[in-house]
């Protein structure tokens, strides 16, 4: 069943006096994704969002919401932590809260939900003026979920905070995605992508550089560990192994590198036929960082 | 638009800056107006210790000049600069804490943002006006007593006016604070041009024996404090041969609005055109 589109870009490009931010940028994201936008600080990042939440004009190309073009209606419908929380310092965070469901035209009934939700319902009536960095950051994404948006658009969520903070918002994103809603994330942190996202777009000077799923980067060429007694035989034994494209030794240890899927279990089979045993068998996945800094090196 | 008026009620109701500012305003306002006989009278008395024959002293509480007296003293420029500094950190604020971003992401149109923001200005300007219209007839109640048959004659006139005085001064604000975006800029460079730029220009420009019908007749900050040309003041019309200003002039109305009117289409368009 193909998935229903929230967002369709076509073609966007922004410049700022002679720098191209960004550069005909296509991309869709479907319902239920969540998507990963990658690349180190000045790639475009956080002018794209801006593009796509309507604070700054696109030059050129267009892009929809829900299948329509972009409105302030679509905007309701959409969640977003957008750099730096931006409230009134002089107000609580109800009445911060309660402005924002105003301009959503949603009840106050969910202020309540989202301040237990990050965790600053005991401190709902303190001014926004006196809230550590942390809570700033966790009232940006209270005041994100209210209404229940069908669409999160996260800019570092994570930027500055400390271990523990980073784990609440990174355990809070989770269980928003887990509902089903739609995930935007902007980030440089490769890392950050790979635990949380499931389809990745890598952005390098306002250029993408790649556009798909995760697993689909992770999985690209893989390689496998081995050891065994008779080195001499296994070296031998491996390059018949369908798919085999090279191996480099180090230390006792064999890293084999294929051109097709190949799993531990197929090569276990394999070898014990050959009469070889392995005292060593891992599967090493490329990270994400890897993929992510050879794209870059690939386009300098 | 009452949830408009909701928004912007909610960011200013415990705001300290604006309740002291406003507080303020009024204090000025009802010092200015109680102390202008007194004032006009102490000058009297300088004159009067040089002549032979001493002038009788003013009285300018009473119906109908009440009104016009009250909308000219309401519409100085030192008093009137409260408002609109209150007006221009209303605004600028949004830039600083970049809760105007903040609104758009979250759904507000650009339009409702600055429709919003102008309700604020005419409802600021409607009930400074109301609680002006019940001070002056207060004033003139407490001088001329229930005798007087004609309360209100001049009332709506001069009321009407300095409703518009206010409304365009407070859009000029706005748009002052709208454009310059820091506060402290703003505010230096609005007052820098209402109390010392153009009392400058009206020195370099002014005509002879009348201030009227010079470059500085159309100048912003000048066409809305002169709707009220001049207080009512009986004795000023017999001593140096004036003529007593009986209305607001509709043609002088055209010149503020214009500008205000002006400024709003560029906000609009800045809006709609530049990066947030």
């Amino acid at each position: 069943m193909p998935v229903e589109t929230i967002l369709s870009v076509e073609n966007i490009s922004k410049s700022f006096g002679k720098i191209k931010a960004v550069n005909q940028l296509s991309f869709e994201v479907g319902k239920g994704h969540v998507f990963g936008i990658l690349g180190p600080n000045g790639s475009g990042k956080t002018t794209t969002l801006s593009m796509l939440l309507g604070l700054i004009p696109p030059d050129h190309g267009m892009f929809s919401w829900f299948g329509q073009p972009p409105s302030n209606e679509s905007r309701k419908r959409i969640g977003s932590v957008i750099e730096s929380p931006n409230f009134f310092p002089y107000l609580d965070a109800v009445t911060n809260l309660k402005i924002v469901a105003d301009i959503k035209n949603k009840p106050y009934d969910d202020v309540d939900e989202v301040l237990q939700l990050s965790g600053l319902h005991e401190r709902r009536f303190s001014k926004f003026r006196t809230f550590s960095f942390g809570m700033r950051q966790r009232l940006a994404l209270a005041s994100a979920l209210l209404g229940k948006p069908e669409v999160m658009i996260l800019d570092e969520p994570t930027n500055g905070l400390d271990p523990q903070g980073i784990a609440q918002i990174r355990e809070l994103i989770s269980l928003v995605a887990s509902r089903g809603t739609t995930i935007l994330l902007a980030s440089h942190l490769l890392d950050e992508v790979q635990k949380i996202c499931n389809h990745v777009l890598v952005l390098q000077k306002g250029v993408m550089l790649f556009c798909g799923q995760v697993q689909e980067v992770l999985s690209v060429s893989d390689s496998i560990e081995m050891a065994a007694a008779d080195m001499r035989g296994l070296t031998a034994a491996v390059k018949e192994i369908p798919g085999y494209t090279s191996y480099t030794e180090t230390a006792g240890i064999i890293q084999v590198h294929f051109s097709t899927v190949v799993t531990p279990s197929d090569i276990n089979a394999f070898l014990h036929q050959k009469g070889i045993i392995l005292s060593h068998l891992s599967e090493k996945k490329r990270s994400l960082e890897q993929h992510f800094l050879e794209l870059l090196h690939e386009n300098p | 638009m009452r949830r408009l008026l909701s928004i912007e009620f909610k960011k200013i109701q415990t705001y300290k800056v604006f309740w002291i500012l406003a507080g303020l305003y009024f204090v000025f306002l009802a010092a200015g107006i109680l102390l202008a006989e007194f004032m006009i009278n102490h000058i009297v008395n300088d004159i009067n210790s040089r002549l032979p024959i001493p002038f009788p002293h003013v009285a300018i509480y009473y119906f109908p000049d009440v009104w016009q007296n009250v909308a000219f003293f309401a519409s100085i420029r030192y008093v009137l600069i409260f408002p609109a500094i209150i007006m221009i950190i209303l605004i600028t604020n949004e830039f600083t804490f970049k809760t105007i971003r903040q609104n758009i992401i979250n759904g507000m149109s650009k339009t409702e943002f600055l429709v919003s923001k102008l309700m604020i200005i005419l409802l600021m300007t409607l009930v400074t006006t109301v609680i002006l219209t019940a001070g002056a007839f207060i004033i003139g109640l407490s001088h001329s007593g229930f005798n007087e048959v004609d309360f209100f004659s001049r009332g709506l006139p001069f009321m009407t006016g300095f409703f518009l005085s206010l409304l365009c001064y407070m859009v000029y604000a706005f748009f002052c604070g709208f454009m310059l975006r820091n506060t402290g800029m703003a505010i230096a460079i609005f007052t820098l041009y209402s109390l010392i730029i153009e009392p400058v220009i009206y020195f370099l420009f002014r005509a002879p024996f009348m201030f009227k019908n010079t470059i500085y007749t159309y100048l912003p900050v000048n066409s809305v404090i002169r709707l009220t040309e001049y207080p009512a003041i009986p004795m000023l019309k017999k001593i140096m041969g004036l003529e007593l200003q009986a209305n607001v002039s509709f043609t002088a109305c055209l010149i503020p609005m214009g500008y205000a009117a002006i400024m709003i289409g560029i906000v609009f368009w800045v809006m709609k055109k530049k990066d947030l």
